[in-house]
């Protein structure tokens, strides 16, 4: 098959982005300019870093040939001689599994000079990451993998035009281009069967948190998300009551139970649901979670994870981190979730990569979601100043008397 | 860069409703400067590349859902820019972006060498001036670690604009610096086993636009605005940097590189940062002096024209004043002697990171005095050459202008000064250092000023014709070399009172130089090559 058929196919699938972003992946191909002279490189991204993200993971240790045959198929379509898996450091054995895969399809033929005479050759590394959220970010990506510090670079240029070294890049999540084999054999028309008609086809959701069977489900877009918790996750613990869930790993806004009736695990329903599918990390808390400590927990991993580049995340987010520390350890002030909401207002879409809103969007949207939780912290404060003052102008009128 | 721009196509945008026709491929900050707009910026530098991390330049562009950063965003056809004089969401995202700068940031002003030219300063009052909302404690970094012989670094100040690693990396290329850790605790430092330590080092402490970067040498040194700033040329090669000199009480405090596109960017070498002192002898010539008793200026013409007959070597320094050479070529026409001229030139091996800016010589204006028609050819040889029949008593006298017409070579060249070569040879000469071995074996001596105690023009190596204000201020025991002349010649050189006067008065009676001004030589240079047609050697400093 030509590779400008191949393209075309993946566009007809309507296959979408699995990192997270959603992007239709035919036309992130498209972007790539055929004629610079220079090599196209093929980056497979498996920095799988989101907090309730693992996915990737089950891939690259259950089933690395799928993993590497996606990336011969895009390598095809694109022209690229060179391609990479950028594997997160902490995956230790999923590196040992596709190192190996890849070692088989060398010594089997798939990969190397002149591809079964086909005239194409192929290429294939795996790199280490160094355990940074941020080289999960597809420019921070090329700057790892370039040896220099992991962090994100401005755009324009886009890397499907200046990428790595200067050359056209196209970073494909894993899940991504897992999904090309079966495309390709059985057609892109076939792949739209399945999902909804904006969602096409198949995704892995890493369910975890309070749920009876935590694991990676395969399920079609559009699949009822409470249908999903009942069945696919066998419910929540017994005992305790639904709370909330975070459809899409960590940076996504969370749902509260009562907004999840007639929710489906697809983009535009998460969407008009007000969150979204992201990278389907699907953390599901019950009655039992304390909110407050919940987004000081993300507001930590997300204010430790920050390239430190740019001047909003890198100041804003430790702030924001400071504040919701601050009130969760009973020292909140009345003003103080404004506050947050001002700052996470000043650093969201005004950094140089998505890493500002991923930052600021679990601390607005569990305020948002949870306000008595935030509040009371905050009154509890109030009202031990306020009793404390009470005994203090007792002794005072005692004294007086 | 006037020349480049003048090839490529222009491209009409307005900025708060104010047309401007830049060339394509213009970022936003540098498209509103034409129109006199000031996009505030902290890591952005024209001659640097663009990190777009200090978010400071954001503007608004019609028709675009998110505030842009000015820096990375190249004009197009028809562009509306709204900056902070128009939009509303522009004034709020600097106020904010200047709010986080600052949250960790130690405010410590009242002991900040920075402090009164600080960009944290100005901006604050201009486009925040909030008090700050934030309640949580600073982060602590080190306050004082140095990064090489010369730079010493405050973590705590620095706002992370990498400009200092940008420029170890793209102009030095040595790539000492770097930014480490994550997040808030980022810190800009050495790597591991390396120190800041190059010829152009000290240009970090410049580009730094807060006071994180200071000189080791130069801290604490005193408050800027008890400081005389004078803007000026660098004396010490034949760039011609443009530096800002501030000084108090007749001793330089600092010294600043100054942005011209056309000559030095903003880059400034060590040699010529600290190297301002060998233009000031410790001890000076204070008075005239004939055959070692001191005499009045006006016993000089005579002494003077009896001295300066038959074969007469002129013996130039590289570092006079064009108007000075103009003097010379007038002074030596009237003079009734068979004269030879030379200048002190001797080329000098550079280093790779030195050819990025500093000329192999150690002569700021020999092509000054080239231009004043007083030399030609091959420079080096004749003036070693002069040197040697100096000692074969060649000469009947000698007139010697200027300290450095002996290079440091020759002034320790035990062969060239005895007793036995100057008892033939009459020596005169004008010049400030009164410990030089000139001023031990002359017959005539006259005080000079230095350079930095006068102000005038200069031809970089180039063909940049520069001004160079008056670095020094208060009274000098010497004289420039115009006026010296002047009151050496029976003929009429000048009739100019001060220095501003000699320039105007030289430019006027130059022909090549027809309608040249002070201020626009001031602004960024004249090109004479472009004046007089001579292409040869044209070019800039390497980018």
């Amino acid at each position: 098959m030509e590779p400008e058929k191949v393209i075309e196919e993946v566009k007809t699938s309507g296959l979408r982005g699995r990192g997270g972003a959603g992007f239709p992946t035919g036309v992130k191909w498209g972007f790539v300019p055929r004629t610079t002279g220079k090599p196209v490189y093929l980056l497979n991204n498996a920095d799988e870093s989101e907090p309730g993200t693992f996915k990737d993971r089950v891939l690259l240790e259950r089933d690395p040939h799928l993993c590497i045959e996606g990336m011969i198929i895009a390598a095809w379509a694109l022209g690229s001689e060179w391609s990479c898996v950028y594997i997160r450091g902490e995956y230790a054995y999923p590196y040992v599994r596709i190192q190996q895969a890849i070692e088989e399809c060398y010594q089997q033929g798939y990969l190397g000079e002149n591809i079964f005479g086909s005239g194409f050759t192929h290429h294939m590394v795996v790199h280490r990451g160094a355990g940074a959220y941020i080289c999960g970010e597809e420019t921070g990506l090329i700057e790892s993998l370039e040896g220099k510090k992991g962090q994100p670079r401005i755009k324009p240029p886009f890397p499907a035009v200046a990428g790595l070294y200067q050359c056209p890049t196209v970073v494909n999540n894993v899940e991504t281009l897992a999904n090309l084999p079966w495309i390709l054999e059985h057609g892109g028309a076939e792949y739209t069967r399945f999902g909804t008609e904006k969602s096409p086809g198949t995704k892995l959701f890493s369910a975890s948190g309070h749920i009876n069977r935590p694991g990676v489900y395969e399920v079609e877009l559009g699949y009822p998300l409470l249908d999903f918790i009942e069945n696919e996750c066998g419910g929540v613990r017994e005992g305790y009551q639904l709370k909330a869930v975070i459809p899409g790993g960590s940076s996504v806004p969370v749902l509260r139970a009562d907004e999840l009736e007639g929710v489906n695990l697809d983009y535009e329903s998460l969407r008009e649901a007000g969150s979204m599918l992201g990278s389907g990390g699907f953390i599901v808390m019950d009655n039992s979670t304390d909110m407050v400590e919940a987004a000081v927990n993300l507001a930590h991993f997300y204010s430790h994870e920050s390239c430190g580049q740019c001047t909003p995340c890198r100041e804003g987010g430790h702030w924001v981190e400071k504040i919701l520390t601050r009130v969760s350890r009973g020292k909140g002030l009345p003003g103080d979730l404004e506050l947050i909401n001002s700052v996470c207002g000043q650093i969201g879409g005004h950094t140089i990569c998505p890493f500002g809103e991923a930052l600021v969007t679990p601390a607005l949207s569990f305020i948002e979601k949870f306000p008595d939780e935030f509040t009371s912290r905050i009154d509890e404060v109030i009202r031990g100043i306020e009793r404390r003052r009470e005994t203090l102008n007792y002794e005072i009128e005692g004294a007086a008397h | 860069m006037s020349e480049q721009s003048q090839e490529r196509t222009l491209v009409t945008l307005t900025i708060d409703g104010k047309e401007a026709s830049v060339p394509e491929g213009t970022n936003l900050i540098e498209a509103a400067r034409t129109v006199g707009i000031e996009i505030p910026h902290y890591c952005y530098h024209p001659h640097l590349s663009v990190p777009g991390n200090c978010r400071m330049c954001q503007v608004e562009v019609r028709g675009q859902p998110k505030l842009t950063i000015g820096c990375n965003t190249a004009v197009k056809e028809g562009m509306e820019v709204l900056t902070h004089l128009s939009s509303e969401a522009v004034r709020k995202t600097q106020a904010a972006t200047l709010e986080f700068i600052l949250i960790n940031h130690p405010l410590d002003c009242t002991v900040c060498d920075q402090s009164g030219h600080c960009k944290l300063q100005d901006y604050h009052f201009e486009y925040n001036a909030r008090p700050s909302r934030f309640l949580e404690s600073k982060v602590r970094k080190a306050k004082a670690k140095p990064l090489g012989p010369e730079v010493i670094l405050d973590g705590e100040r620095c706002i992370m604009c990498t400009r200092c690693v940008r420029f170890c990396d793209e102009i030095t290329k040595t790539s000492e610096l770097g930014m480490f850790n994550r997040g808030d605790r980022s810190e800009i430092g050495v790597y591991e086993g390396r120190e800041l330590n190059n010829a152009l080092d000290a240009t970090v402490v410049d580009l730094c636009p807060v006071g994180a970067l200071t000189h080791r040498r130069w801290r604490f040194n005193t408050r800027i605005w008890f400081t005389r700033e004078i803007d000026g040329i660098c004396p010490g090669c034949s760039t011609g940097c443009n530096v800002k000199v501030a000084s108090r009480d007749g001793q330089i405090v600092q010294v600043k590189a100054r942005l011209n596109d056309n000559v030095n960017k903003e880059w400034l070498c060590n040699e010529g940062r600290y190297g301002f002192h060998r233009f000031l002898p410790e001890n000076r010539v204070q008075a005239p002096s004939i055959e070692g008793r001191d005499a009045a200026w006006e016993e000089l013409q005579g002494a003077v024209s009896r001295t300066l007959t038959g074969k007469v070597l002129v013996m130039l320094a590289p570092d006079l004043l064009l108007e000075e050479y103009d003097a010379c070529q007038r002074y030596l026409k009237g003079l009734d002697a068979e004269t030879t001229v030379v200048l002190a030139y001797r080329e000098r091996q550079l280093n790779d990171v030195e050819k990025v800016l500093v000329s192999p010589d150690y002569a700021a204006n020999f092509r000054g005095a080239q231009f004043a028609g007083l030399i030609e050819g091959d420079l080096e040889a004749q003036y070693t050459n002069a040197l040697h029949e100096i000692t074969k008593g060649a000469f009947d006298a000698v007139l010697m202008v200027g300290d450095h017409a002996i290079d440091a070579a020759a002034a320790a060249d035990e062969q060239l000064w005895t007793e036995e070569v100057w008892g033939n040879t009459a020596l005169v000469a004008c010049i400030s250092d009164a410990d030089s071995v000139a001023a031990t074996f002359a017959r005539v001596r006259i005080p000079l000023s230095t350079i930095l105690e006068k102000a005038g023009l200069l031809v970089n190596r180039y063909g940049w014709l520069q001004y160079t204000g008056q670095i020094l201020g208060g009274r000098t025991p010497g004289r420039a070399v115009w006026r010296v002349l002047q009151l050496l010649s029976k003929s009429e050189i000048s009739k100019a009172v001060t220095d501003r006067d000699r320039t105007v008065e030289y430019l006027r009676s130059e022909s090549r130089l027809q309608g040249v001004t002070v201020a626009q030589i001031k602004d960024r240079g004249v090109q004479l090559d472009a004046l007089t047609g001579d292409d040869a050697q044209r070019g800039s400093v390497a980018s």
